[in-house]
Order: structure tokens, then C-alpha cells, then sequence
């Protein structure tokens, strides 16, 4: 019989994968100084961390001095994805190759990019010197980093629209006004605001970490509390977190659905 | 070598979709299965190898009980039954050779299989099942760059490898048109003639199964109504089966 | 007169939830400290920050970001190919498609939803008081990071991939272990590269900020100048991470190209 040749280049591809995977590791690992002794150990070293965590402190004063601070973090994060949405959403018009000119779709994208670039803690601390300690820091520091990524994501669901529609109102008379606001905006609208809800979400946790710099929130706390060792109260940030993180992504996800979705309306005859 | 003994299949939900089935199947048959689709056929076959399991009654294959079957008797017994589906159910991004070579894995262990270091022995087997249905050439080519008919002569490949005592083909034209259609069937006639692998096959073309079958069995609504040899079969028996006339949509016609 | 449809009554959804919304933003927008003329007030200390931060010493942050911009990368590929590759085998229990126990796929599915409500930088904080200060903290921070965005992915991929070959394979026999080996795995395996660079990508911005709470990296530079307001010094090395960045994240949509 004979039999076929297995092409050489499926097999250069797996092994070329492979030894980049490889290489890497062992670079960064030794870069990193991990050696197997440090990975024997951490299992055993985190199960204590996390054993000194429970029982939680459930204290009264403990938890009047908590959830504030987890509230906070809920504030800041609503109220920087509703700045981000607010400006993101004209926004998303310029951006959109089919709705705004090349150049000005152009040159918006490439802002929108450099929006997207920084991470909010490093807003965060540019802003703190102005903006001061708090709540408000934080607030900015989301809503920019988010104007940039709603803007960016908004801007694609315009550009994915339906045609039809526009050509429709273009033809029966329709100004360009008429165009966005009956033809783009209705097909756009579901998708994009299930994308602020989507985006509040990351949010929520953006604002949970913006504490360590001092820019509000419950960080602060969790690293308070961690480095003055009191890993009860610290297990009782963590857990009101996760709880909080939890709900926020339940519920949201639940109106993203119903959004996408749509009403089904019943008809009487 | 397959037997039934009032094999029933109620699905959850209470549609009862074979009943009190009573059926033998001898060794070297080349059996093919008709019925308007929903009569049963594909659960009957499924009940074969245990893929669905028969609410009550029984299924014997070559002397061993099916339906209550431990886990690792049920794997032994489906090690000897090779199955062919209507949909071919290759894994696209594999390579043809990988996709036939599935049919070794009951012989082989976890670790070589998932190392991919099969034994020569068994990349034999792959070969020579895809050589005896001529589409050796293919065998580093992706299943997704074949056409459907080569697809399926894979899946017939595939179900080869396990050098199997039974054959199940569910609706293995159905997705093809009628000239590579009948090049399917003669590859399972070819294969059940050479090898004598007692073969079973679900159609519902009616001039297909005339043309390649020897023994036919007709379903309708989960019982079954006909039974007996393809040349004895008549128009009048079919539109028993189907219970209406025969349209040109049960043919799958001539070549055009 | 003809019969007019009766028009349907709003939704609850906008009945109630467009007004609610209102309120609640109104509401976050008090409780934050939001207050224009305030804001207008502080604007006037922008000088603080902007001054040093366009007057960057890049020989400074050169000489002294290098070896640290290195390190954070370093960690960011070490998590993520550690993390993606526990995640492979996790997400194939995290699916109803690959895992008929329904108790065992309830509890898979729930850790890793439990791994990803906590916040990168959570996980950062308590590695270092776990295994201590530097990069090793920050690289289990990471490896739990991409785990769990990698199980929710892939688990969902998993969840609508063709059961018809697993089905074959289970038919001639195999156990549930080569089925899914050789008939599940093949047909998410370009998903699984696309999510891995993904998430490489995401790893490399998170190993940024892993610095400021201790956990390697340039962000431990960062952090110490931010302290003396150096902004001087940090704008050079923001700029350099942006290059470093954006480089990478070419070479991965590169990749993605070639492989897929």
C-alpha cells in the first residue's frame, strides 16, 4: 500500500507553538525567580491566609465601618459608566465610518484608542493631586477610561447596522437628522445600552481596587486591613465584595437579556 | 446476532417512540429500515448500541444483553458495532487520518490516545479502512476541506476501524445528492458483501432501498409493520408504511 | 371607523426603570462628591500634575523602568499560559456539553464565576501577604485572573460546539475521557489560541498596576515616585509601558492571523 506523507509543515507549526510556549515560560520563571520551592510552598501559605480570614468579623462596628465603603464603590462605579455613556454616545456617531466622513471617523478612533490606553488606576493617580482624596477621583478615573472603551464599542454597532432602513428615510425625504435619530438610533439602542450595563459591571470591580490609591472606595480597606493583619475584617471585606459583585452581575445580566430580548407583546384580537 | 425481545422507548415527556418491538437480525444481513421520519427508525437503531436506552424490553447483540449492560461491558460491545451518521459527524478541524483513527480508541489507552502516539498496528487499521473506501490519498487533508460524500466515506472509514461485527447507518445519504448517494450505499453493500458485517440502514428514499437492500423493515409510529425481503415488497406495502400514496419526494430519483 | 389595535401598555421596563435609573445616577452623583464649581476650583491645581507631566525625563525612566517594564512582562506571559492551561481542562467540567454529572458541572461552573468576581488587584494584595512581597505574588494574582476569564470563555464555547462527533466516538466505544480528548478538544482549540492571546493581552495591562500593592512589576516604580509626585518621572515610563503595550498587542493580532 501506499501510504500518504504527512505534510511537513503541521507538524513545524506544533512544535514551533510548543517551544514558543515553553521558551517563554522558562524565561520569565527564571527572570521571576519562582523556583519549585516557592510553588511547593504557596499552596500551604495561602490555605493559612485564608484559614486566619474565618470566622469573619461580623462585628457591629466592623460592619458600620464596611459597607459604607462598599457602597461607595457601587456609587463610584454607576456614576463613572453613566459619564462614560453620556459622552461616549455622541461619540460613537463620529467614530462610526458610516455616519461620519472618513477623516473625522478616523481621527476619533485614534482618540478613543488613546482614551483606551490608560487603565483607570493610572488616571486615578493623575487626577488625585487635582481632584483630591475620594470618591471623586474615581469617578473621573472610570468615566474616561470608559468613554474611551464605550465609544469604541458603541461606534461598531453602528457601523454593523442594517442599511435598509436609512435608504428608506433617505428616499421618502428623510434630512440626515431623520436618518440617525428614526433609522440608526432604534437598531443601535438595544445593543449599546446592553453594553453600559455590561461595561457597569466591569466597573464595579475597577472601583472595588481604585482604593489602593486612595481614589474611594473598598480597596482602601482591603489593604488596610491586610497590612495591620487583621484578616478577619479583611475576609469580611472580601466576602461583602463578592457578594456585592455577585448581585450587581445577577441583576444586570438579567436586564441585558431582557433588553436584547425584546417585550413579546400579546395581541388581542 | 441482533435480537429484540419487546423493546419499547418512552422519552421523557411521554412520546412514546418505539413499541413492543420484536425483531431478528441474522449475521451477514444487509438490513434497511423505512419510515416517514418520527416513525422510530433512528431510535431503534440508537437502541442497537445502547445510545438510547429502551424503556422496556430488551436488545441482545451477538449473545450479549445491551440495555442493562455495565458501563465497561457497554463500551466493549460498542467497540463492535461501527456506526455511520447523517450528518457525518467528523471533527471538522481534524485531520482526516486523526478522525478515522477515533474508531481504534477502545483499543487503545487514555494516555497514548491523548498523546497521539498511536500504535503502528492501529494507524494500519486507519489506513487500510480508508484505502478500501479509495480516499487514502486524503488522509492529512482537514475534514473540513472534503465534500460531503468524501465526508461520508470517511465516517464509513471511521466505523471501519473498529473492524466492527455490526454496521449502523443512520440516514447516510440523506445530506448528499442522489449520485453521490448511491456511491455511499455501494460502498456499505461492498463492505457488508466482502467482510460480512451484518449492516442496518435507516432510509427513507424508497427506490434507494429497493436498489441496495436485501431485507427490508418498514416502521410506522414506533410499531413495526413490515418485515420480509425487498423483492416481495410492493407500492401497496409502502403506502402502508408511509400511510398515504408515495410521492416523488420518497425517490430519490435518477441521475440528472 | 375601523377597529384601531388597542396599543399596548409601556413596559415596566420603561415605566419604572428609565425614572429609576435617573434617580440612582443622580443620587451616585451626590454621594461621589460630584460638584461643578468645586470641580472648576480644583482645576486651578492642574499644575501640580501637568507641569512635570509634560516635562518627562526619559533618560531617568529608561535607566531605571527597563528592568522592571521587562519583569511585567515576564509576569504577564507566565500567568497566562499557566492560567489558560488550568482553565482548559476546568472548562470542559464547566459544561453541560462535556459533563453530564450535573452536580460536579454545578461546582466547577461556580468556582470559577467565584474566581472571577474578585478583583484582579484583590488577589494581588492577598498573594503578597500569602507568599510575600514581589513578582511571584503578582504572577499567582495573574494566573487566577486569566483561569477564570479562560473558564467562562472557553466553558461557553464548549456549550455550543457540535455534539454529533462526540457522539460517534462514544458510539465505537471510547470512554468519556478520549471522546472529549479527541472530539470535543479539536473543535475549540482555535478558540482557545484566540482567548489565550486575548487574555495575554489583558494580563499585560493588569501586570502594569500589580506594582502598586506590592506584587512586582513596574508599578512598584510607579508607585514610589507618585508619592513624591514625580509625575516627571512617570509620564516617560506611562509612555514607554503605551509603546511596549501596543507593540505586543500587534504582534498578537499578528499571531492570531498566522495561526487561525
Amino acid at each position: 500500500m501506499n501510504l500518504p506523507k504527512q505534510p511537513v509543515q503541521q507538524k513545524v507549526l506544533k512544535y514551533a507553538i510548543t517551544s514558543l510556549i515553553v521558551a517563554g515560560s522558562i524565561w520569565s520563571a527564571s527572570g521571576l525567580e519562582i523556583t519549585l520551592e516557592k510553588i511547593l510552598k504557596a499552596p500551604e501559605q495561602i490555605a493559612i491566609l485564608v484559614g486566619a480570614m474565618f470566622p469573619l468579623d461580623l462585628s457591629q462596628e466592623a460592619i458600620e465601618r464596611i459597607l459604607p465603603k462598599v457602597a461607595e464603590s457601587l456609587f463610584i462605579a454607576w456614576a463613572g459608566t453613566v459619564i462614560g455613556a453620556i459622552f461616549s454616545f455622541p461619540i460613537a456617531f463620529l467614530a462610526a465610518n458610516n455616519v461620519a466622513v472618513n477623516y473625522v471617523s478616523e481621527a476619533t478612533k485614534q482618540i478613543l484608542n488613546g482614551i483606551r490606553a490608560f487603565p483607570e488606576l493610572i488616571l486615578a493617580f493623575v487626577f488625585l493631586p487635582i481632584t483630591g482624596l475620594g470618591a471623586l477621583t474615581g469617578t473621573l478615573a472610570i468615566g474616561i477610561h470608559s468613554i474611551g472603551t464605550l465609544g469604541k464599542l458603541s461606534s461598531e454597532v453602528i457601523e454593523g447596522i442594517d442599511e435598509g432602513p436609512l435608504e428608506a428615510i433617505k428616499s421618502s425625504g428623510g434630512s440626515k437628522i431623520n436618518e440617525l435619530l428614526f433609522g440608526v438610533v432604534p437598531q443601535v439602542m438595544p445593543t449599546i445600552t446592553s453594553y453600559w450595563l455590561y461595561r457597569f459591571e466591569i466597573n464595579l470591580r475597577a472601583s472595588a481596587v481604585l482604593g489602593v490609591v486612595g481614589a474611594g472606595g473598598v480597596g482602601a480597606e482591603l489593604i488596610n486591613q491586610l497590612r495591620f493583619r487583621d484578616f478577619p475584617r479583611a475576609g469580611t471585606v472580601l466576602v461583602a465584595t463578592v457578594v456585592l459583585v455577585l448581585t450587581v452581575d445577577t441583576i444586570s445580566a438579567a436586564i441585558r437579556r431582557r433588553i436584547i430580548k425584546g417585550r413579546s407583546i400579546k395581541i388581542d384580537q | 446476532m441482533i435480537k429484540f425481545e419487546n423493546v419499547g422507548v418512552v422519552y421523557p415527556g411521554g412520546v412514546k417512540a418505539l413499541e413492543n418491538i420484536n425483531l431478528e437480525i441474522n449475521e451477514g444481513d444487509f438490513v434497511i429500515i423505512v419510515g416517514l421520519s418520527g416513525a422510530g427508525k433512528s431510535t431503534l437503531l440508537r437502541s442497537i448500541n445502547n445510545l438510547v436506552k429502551p424503556t422496556s424490553g430488551n436488545v441482545v447483540v451477538d449473545g450479549n444483553q445491551v440495555t442493562n449492560a455495565s458501563k465497561k461491558e457497554l463500551k466493549k460491545i460498542r467497540s463492535d458495532i461501527g456506526m455511520i451518521f447523517q450528518t457525518f459527524n467528523l471533527v471538522n478541524r481534524s485531520s482526516v487520518l486523526k478522525n478515522v483513527l477515533t474508531g481504534r480508541l477502545s483499543q487503545v489507552s487514555t494516555i497514548r490516545s491523548i498523546t497521539g502516539l498511536w500504535p503502528k498496528e492501529d494507524k494500519q487499521i486507519a489506513f487500510d479502512a480508508l484505502e478500501r473506501v479509495e480516499i487514502l490519498e486524503k488522509a492529512y487533508v482537514r475534514g473540513s476541506n472534503l465534500s460531503g460524500g468524501q465526508q461520508q466515506r470517511v465516517g464509513i472509514a471511521r466505523a471501519l476501524a473498529q473492524k466492527p461485527k455490526v454496521m449502523l447507518a443512520d440516514e447516510p445519504v440523506a445530506s448528499l445528492d442522489p449520485v453521490t448517494s448511491r456511491v455511499v450505499m455501494s460502498y456499505l453493500k461492498k463492505i457488508n458483501q466482502d467482510l460480512g458485517i451484518t449492516t442496518i440502514v435507516n432510509l427513507h428514499f424508497l427506490d434507494l432501498a429497493k436498489e441496495f437492500g436485501t431485507r427490508l423493515i418498514g416502521l410506522r409510529e414506533g410499531n413495526l409493520v413490515y418485515d420480509g425481503s425487498v423483492d416481495d415488497v410492493s407500492d401497496a406495502d409502502f403506502e402502508n408504511i408511509y400511510g398515504r400514496s408515495i410521492k416523488s419526494s420518497d425517490l430519490i430519483g435518477e441521475d440528472d | 371607523m375601523i377597529n384601531l389595535p388597542k396599543k399596548p401598555p409601556p413596559s415596566l421596563m420603561v415605566f419604572l426603570g428609565i425614572p429609576a435609573a435617573f434617580l440612582f445616577s443622580y443620587f451616585c452623583f451626590s454621594k461621589v462628591g460630584f460638584n461643578l464649581s468645586d470641580f472648576r476650583e480644583n482645576l486651578q491645581n492642574r499644575y501640580i500634575v501637568t507641569d512635570p507631566l509634560f516635562n518627562p525625563k526619559w533618560s531617568w525612566a529608561i535607566e531605571n523602568a527597563s528592568e522592571a517594564i521587562i519583569e511585567t512582562i515576564q509576569i504577564a506571559i507566565l500567568a497566562s499560559i499557566v492560567g489558560c492551561f488550568i482553565a482548559l481542562p476546568l472548562s470542559f467540567y464547566a459544561s453541560q456539553t462535556t459533563n453530564q454529572n450535573k452536580i460536579s458541572f454545578f461546582l466547577y461552573k461556580s468556582f470559577l464565576n467565584l474566581v472571577r468576581t474578585i478583583p484582579d488587584l484583590f488577589w494581588a494584595m492577598m498573594f503578597t501577604v500569602a507568599v510575600g512581597l514581589g513578582p511571584f505574588a503578582g504572577v499567582l494574582a495573574l494566573v487566577m485572573f486569566s483561569l477564570a476569564i479562560m473558564g467562562k470563555l472557553l466553558s461557553e464555547t464548549i456549550d455550543s460546539i457540535d455534539p454529533g462527533p462526540l457522539e460517534a466516538a462514544k458510539s465505537s466505544g471510547a470512554s468519556h475521557n478520549q471522546s472529549v480528548f479527541t472530539s470535543a478538544l479539536p473543535q475549540v482549540l482555535p478558540n482557545f489560541t484566540a482567548y489565550f492571546l486575548y487574555i495575554f493581552e489583558l494580563c499585560i495591562r493588569a501586570s502594569v498596576i500589580l506594582g502598586l500593592v506590592g506584587a512586582g512589576g513596574v508599578g512598584r516604580i510607579i508607585e514610589t515616585q507618585r508619592i513624591f509626585l514625580r509625575f516627571d518621572r512617570i509620564s516617560p515610563i506611562i509612555v514607554l509601558i503605551l509603546v511596549v503595550v501596543i507593540l505586543i498587542e500587534q504582534f498578537s493580532v499578528w499571531l492570531r492571523r498566522r495561526i487561525l
